[in-house]
């Protein structure tokens, strides 16, 4: 009698080693998958949920004063209040200066553990170069931030069209030139922090030190504007059309000043250089210094893996 | 495709602090698996670096893999993996998220680095552990994760710095096992230590450098070679042979009271059996008779400086 042959009760396979052939691409795919990974790092994504908690958060809270704003269009739409804006396109782009916690943040995860952790080398064995890095890490936080500011202005822009008296398409055809106006000045905007904050971070290797570092430069550079204005006698809590050029001091004001001149052509009277000669000028002449200041640094921080 | 998997010119690279990290060297390394071999500060890192387009060379030319270093220093990269002799991958990410990061960085589309990466990972030994955070991990596990990086995208060679350094006796074993399947792989490997027995048991071809200068390069077979030396050992009573042999003419170096060397020149069956002999008339109990080789520790240390 032939004994039956049993199935073997379990097996191992060396699946081996199977060479790619697939689709491979150069320097600029090294350049994108830089930036998607830095972004995918920033929104917290195949992070734990800690990691996601607040960019999301922070996105909710930027969007509380549109969906408010919608939500007393809606109520008071048959009522002559239904004129009245809580708060307008531009000044929108002021507030997501709430964005800044978001920006102090973030920036110091995107760069400073790369160079505490040591990556740098491994980074730069790849086909990319330090312009390369810097480029990536920038475009990568103007593109988060954008978002996060851009998006509140849509929820902004879109709500108001339904609760709007003239009905949708008259509301749209009124403000069409926001249409421009909003993603120029969020673009302007996003630039700034984001360059100013990648360039503070490159700084040091520990994230906490950096996010201080950007939220300091803000206080401070706003205090001793703030400061110097009222020193002139201008009333810092009224200050119409009696700041002057040393508001261009303060960092905080730089970007909100510059969605001034794409809104409205002008500096807002009512801000720290409002009324002051030159204004227009000065603040565009400083957010050019400082997003190329920051920029160059960072090339210049990275020069060396080229 | 080009049969060198790196080609050396008269490179120098000299630090802006005036270090001569490398002199001269000119040195044509065959595809296979090659130890580079040198002490510290020897000049290996930096000639990866110079491969690797990171860092200029002062005089000279480099080539990898056919390519010209200096014609596309940036370019040349999609074809090397690289795996760092210092911790170098962040601890909060998994090392699938890790390793699928540098595919994509080297070019590979999102999907299939996380397929690369998932089984290059299974192929180090870390299949299991490849969703948990490497900050969790044994230095063994890290180094594995290294290599997992520098093969992720397939690259026609990889620079592997120190791959040994800081693991215990099994994960050495473990790690040279996996360096030594690289080239089955079609992937050729440059191996930067200064273990000489890692390189003696693992790399088929040496370049030994020192203070930036060539020493030696060639097959390890071949410079591994025989001495004209017969080890003995019997048990005590070494002497005592020693004395038989020199009578019979046969040059003999006593190394202890077990153990001597015995000179072979010419025929070395008739020697082979003078020892057996004598040591049968004296009554000697014979444990051993080997040939001995050079080590590659003992042609470093030999070499002229």
């Amino acid at each position: 009698m032939t004994t039956p042959l049993m199935p073997p009760a379990g097996a191992v396979y060396d699946r081996g080693y199977r060479p790619y052939e697939g689709e491979r691409g150069g320097r600029g795919a090294a350049r994108a998958a830089l930036v998607r990974v830095s972004i995918r790092r920033a929104l917290g994504l195949r992070r734990s949920w800690r990691q996601k908690v607040l960019p999301w958060s922070l996105l909710a809270i930027a969007s509380i004063p549109a969906v408010v704003n919608v939500g007393v269009k809606y109520i008071t739409r048959n009522t002559p209040a239904a004129n009245f804006d809580l708060i307008t396109f531009r000044e929108y782009v002021g507030v997501s200066t709430t964005l800044l916690l978001f920006v102090a943040i973030t920036a110091p995860d995107m760069v400073c553990p790369d160079r505490r952790n040591r990556v740098l080398p491994l980074i730069f064995a790849r086909p990319l170069t330090g312009n390369d890095y810097v480029l990536a890490k920038v475009g990568a936080l103007t593109v988060v931030v954008f978002g996060f500011s851009f998006l509140p202005q849509v929820v902004l822009f879109v709500g108001q069209m339904f609760v709007a008296p003239q009905g949708a398409l008259g509301y749209a055809r009124e403000n069409a030139e926001v249409v421009w106006q909003v993603p120029v000045a969020v673009a302007l905007f996003s630039l700034y922090w984001a360059s100013l904050a990648v360039a503070i971070s490159a700084t040091t290797a520990r994230r906490v030190v950096a996010g201080v570092a950007l939220l300091a430069t803000v206080l401070v550079s706003g205090m001793v504007a703030s400061t110097l204005v009222s020193a002139r006698g201008a009333d810092p809590e009224a200050m119409f059309e009696d700041g002057s050029l040393w508001g261009l001091l303060s960092a905080v004001d730089i970007p909100v000043r510059l969605a001034d001149l794409v809104f409205l052509g002008h500096v807002d009277p009512q801000s720290l250089v409002g009324g002051a000669q030159g204004a227009g000028i000065g603040v565009a002449l400083v957010y050019l210094a400082v997003v190329a200041g920051s920029l160059g640094y960072l090339v210049f921080r990275y020069r060396r893996v080229q | 495709m080009n049969d060198l998997l790196l080609r050396a010119e008269g490179l120098c690279l000299r630090y802006p602090t005036g270090t001569l990290a490398l002199d001269e060297l000119t040195v044509d390394v065959p595809r296979g698996c090659v130890g580079l071999v040198g002490a510290n500060g020897a000049g290996k890192t930096t000639l990866l670096r110079l491969a690797l387009g990171q860092l200029r060379p002062s005089a000279g030319t480099i080539e990898v893999v056919g390519r010209a270093v200096a014609d596309d220093p940036i370019g040349v990269r999609a074809h090397i993996g690289f795996m760092p002799e210092h911790d170098c991958l962040p601890s909060d990410q998994t090392a699938a998220d890790v390793v699928a990061t540098f595919g994509e960085l080297a070019g590979l589309p999102p999907r299939a680095a996380r397929q690369r990466a998932s089984e290059v990972l299974d192929l180090v030994g870390l299949d299991e552990a490849r969703f948990r955070p490497i900050g969790g991990f044994s230095t063994g596990m890290r180094q594995r994760t290294k290599l997992a990086q520098a093969i992720v995208a397939d690259p026609e060679v990889v620079l592997l710095d120190e791959p040994t350094a800081g693991l215990d006796p099994i994960g050495r074993e473990e790690m040279l096992a996996l360096v030594g399947r690289l080239a089955g792989f079609g992937i050729s490997a440059l191996v930067a230590t200064h273990l000489l027995d890692d390189v003696q048991r693992v790399c088929d071809q040496v370049v030994m450098i020192d203070g930036g200068t060539l020493r030696h390069a060639g097959a390890t077979q071949a410079l591994v070679h025989r001495t004209g030396a017969l080890r003995v050992e019997v048990n005590d009573g070494a002497a005592r042979l020693a004395d038989l042999l020199g009578v019979a003419g046969v040059a003999v170096t006593l190394v202890d009271d077990a153990t001597l060397d015995v000179r072979v020149d010419g025929d070395e069956g008739h020697v082979l059996d003078l020892v057996r002999d004598g040591a049968d008339d004296l009554g000697l109990a014979l444990h051993a008779m080997t040939t001995r080789r050079t080590s590659l520790d003992e042609l470093f240390l030999d070499q002229p400086r």
